[in-house]
């Protein structure tokens, strides 16, 4: 297992833009967009609905293909690759956790987290072991053979993060993770993240939740396809706000200056 | 991604959604088999005619006068008499010498009747006035009384042995008619034996016959004096069969002081029957096996139909394993491997179906299981599953992501 390289961006976006055809009219979903992203950053991308951020988030998770600028993911043009390419790059580089969890239906959560692995060619007794200790570091053990339905929503979002972090990706790239869940499984899904965060993973983590982005040491705001603010809240190399030692969830945690704020 | 991988998905996939796999598999279960044991009833049959053909006796030669099929003369040959067969005819072709390996030969005159016994009447009743080695050439068995004398035929006596229809209609059933004087068309025959049943021959009832010697059919009801309509050749086995033709065409052409190509007779055997009969089997078989064909078609595209129904309805679930790194193939064969086994296990549960339900007798014919149809069945059944496997499966993998991502 190698680690990500610590010189080397994770995620380096230069004039990117998106345009979608709405019948006659071009949807400038984004225009140029800049963002470096270095290895071991914890960023929440923010933005209300319409904002361009999904669209940022499909692009960054090789989704979608910009319209014009660059992007390197890791230190791989992305632009070049077809469509079977950017398949080996989402197996290899990216682990994704969704909104809807979308976890395979039917389907225990062992075997869920393997998938990627299956994708990726590994052999079976191999990706068991590994699967076993996502499902472990995720605090599943002894669910592995749960299906999804029996599966609470907050633990069906950490075998969906088990799944994004079992192939060891440069990128942990998560869409509105806690939008489906009650408040309490959202602190529990969001301290997973602070934790992985602390083990020096890379994060990209889109919301448009104030609470949600405080995890975060980054924090990118994101309006009418432009990024219009972008403030750091933590160092790349120090722990994330939520899981520094001391940390007190009394008391209010620094957070960007725009915006309805309000501490928890 | 190893091909056991793929399966396993495919597997899931598939147990996931029972019923539907099932009734899926019941189409092409059906479909397969519905080939096997239709044509399995179609060998059945054909083994059935050739059976009957056998019975006919496949060592004999029927000897016609061309005549007899209605237009008299032979093209280009102008006629001053009507040429028919003659008792000296009949003599040479008797001859050792002439014919060696002919074993008997049997005069036929044919004429229809009908028959009465007191108040009963059998109305047309066929005729045939013969020597006796004719029963044993035409497989035909006394049951009960004496059979016909050559003494008999050379007397012209006005003796008879009636088969089993014409005894059930005058005599009724367990009547006994030996002894008892019969009225043909008037003239009056003596029964003296029964014959064992023959069933029937194509539309012929066999046991609807009366059989006397020629010379008494000759003077009481034809009227005409030493000429047959046919005569009945009796070969040394089915493997003379061609000898004796050649050896019967020769000692007619000399007679008749002609070549064999211009003989006015026709000489067939029953392994021509045979073949008439064997070609006329196969069309009805081939026929069979398209009707079944087009429910084995039918059975696949309910496949495709089912796959791409599959295929949408788990567009999400594409869009995900898309999103976790999955290449074209794997998708692609997912969706193939999927429609593949349901075909397999459909084909193999309808061999099983096909081989048990070969078993039982269908509409009077027992069925007989065509190696070949079990492998082509197969075969056909997979090829679909690939066939109409693949355009849903295509579909499946040429999605994009981000567009299945977002399907509801």
């Amino acid at each position: 297992m190698t680690g990500p390289d610590r010189r080397r961006p994770v995620i380096a976006l230069w004039n990117v833009a998106k345009d979608y055809a709405a019948g006659e009219n071009v949807v400038h979903a984004l225009r140029r967009v800049s963002l470096v992203v270095e290895p071991g950053d914890f960023v929440a991308i923010m933005g209300a609905s319409g904002s361009g951020k999904s669209t940022l988030m499909n692009v960054i998770g090789c989704l979608d293909v910009p319209t014009s600028g660059y992007y390197w993911l890791d230190g791989v043009d992305v632009r070049t690759l077809d469509e079977a390419a950017l398949a080996v790059v989402r197996s290899r580089k990216i682990g994704f956790v969704f909104q809807a969890f979308n976890l395979i239906p039917r389907t225990t959560a062992l075997a869920n987290v393997e998938l990627p692995l299956v994708y990726a060619g590994v052999h079976r007794a191999e990706r068991r072991d590994r699967a076993m200790a996502a499902l472990a570091a995720v605090g599943l053990a002894g669910r592995e053979l749960h299906l999804p339905s029996a599966l609470s929503g907050g633990q069906q979002q950490r075998v969906a993060i088990a799944r994004a972090l079992v192939t060891n990706p440069a990128l942990l790239l998560a869409d509105e993770p806690t939008g489906n869940l009650d408040s309490s499984s959202q602190a529990d899904v969001m301290a997973l993240f602070s934790q992985v965060s602390q083990l020096g993973r890379t994060i990209v983590l889109i919301t448009h939740e104030h609470d949600v982005a405080q995890y975060a040491k980054r924090i990118v705001r994101v309006r009418d396809g432009e990024i219009v603010e972008d403030v750091r809240v933590v160092p790349v190399g120090q722990p994330p706000p939520r899981h520094l030692p001391g940390y007190d969830p009394t008391v209010a945690v620094r957070v960007p200056p725009t915006g309805a704020v309000t501490a928890t | 991604m190893r091909l056991g991988d793929n399966l396993r998905i495919a597997l899931r996939g598939l147990n996931a959604n029972k019923l539907r796999s099932a009734l899926t598999m019941l189409g092409v279960l059906i479909g397969v088999g519905a080939v096997i044991i239709l044509i399995a009833v179609g060998t059945g049959s054909s083994n059935a005619v050739q059976a009957q053909i056998n019975s006919l006796g496949t060592n004999t030669l029927t000897v016609f006068n061309r005549g007899s099929f209605g237009f008299g003369t032979t093209s280009g040959v102008t006629q001053t008499k009507p040429v028919v067969l003659t008792l000296s005819d009949l003599q040479q072709i008797q001859d050792r010498r002439l014919a060696p390996d002919v074993v008997s030969a049997s005069p036929v005159i044919s004429t229809s009747v009908t028959a009465t016994y007191q108040t009963a009447t059998a109305s047309s009743v066929s005729v045939i006035g013969t020597t006796p080695h004719y029963l044993a050439a035409d497989d035909y068995t006394v049951q009960a009384g004496s059979t016909l004398t050559s003494e008999e035929v050379t007397n012209a006596v006005q003796d008879v042995l009636i088969g089993q229809t014409v005894a059930q209609d005058l005599f009724g059933v367990g009547g006994d008619p030996l002894g008892a004087t019969i009225l043909l068309n008037g003239a009056s025959f003596k029964v003296v034996g029964v014959l064992a049943s023959k069933g029937t021959s194509g539309i012929t009832n066999q046991d609807n016959v009366v059989i006397a010697p020629y010379t008494a059919v000759q003077n009481q009801l034809t009227g005409e004096a030493s000429t047959f309509s046919q005569l009945l050749v009796q070969a040394k086995s089915s493997a003379a069969i061609p000898a004796a033709e050649a050896e019967v065409e020769q000692v007619l052409a000399t007679s008749e002081n002609t070549t064999v190509a211009n003989l006015p007779f026709t000489v067939t055997s029953a392994s021509q029957l045979l073949s008439t009969a064997q070609s006329t089997s196969s069309t009805f078989t081939t026929l069979l096996a398209a009707v079944a064909g087009i429910s084995l078609l039918v059975g696949g595209i309910g496949v495709m139909n089912i796959m791409l129904v599959s295929v949408s309805e788990r567009t999400r679930e594409i869009g995900i394993r898309k999103a976790i790194g999955a290449p074209k193939g794997a998708i692609l064969g997912q969706f193939l491997i999927e429609a593949v086994v349901l075909s397999l296990i459909g084909a193999v549960l309808g061999v099983v179906v096909g081989v048990v339900g070969s078993q039982f007798k269908i509409t009077g014919v027992q069925p007989a299981i065509a190696p070949y149809s079990i492998f082509l069945a197969f075969g056909v059944a997979i090829g679909i599953g690939v066939f109409f496997g693949f355009y849903p499966a295509n579909r499946a993998a040429s999605l994009r992501p981000i567009e299945a991502l977002r399907y509801e």
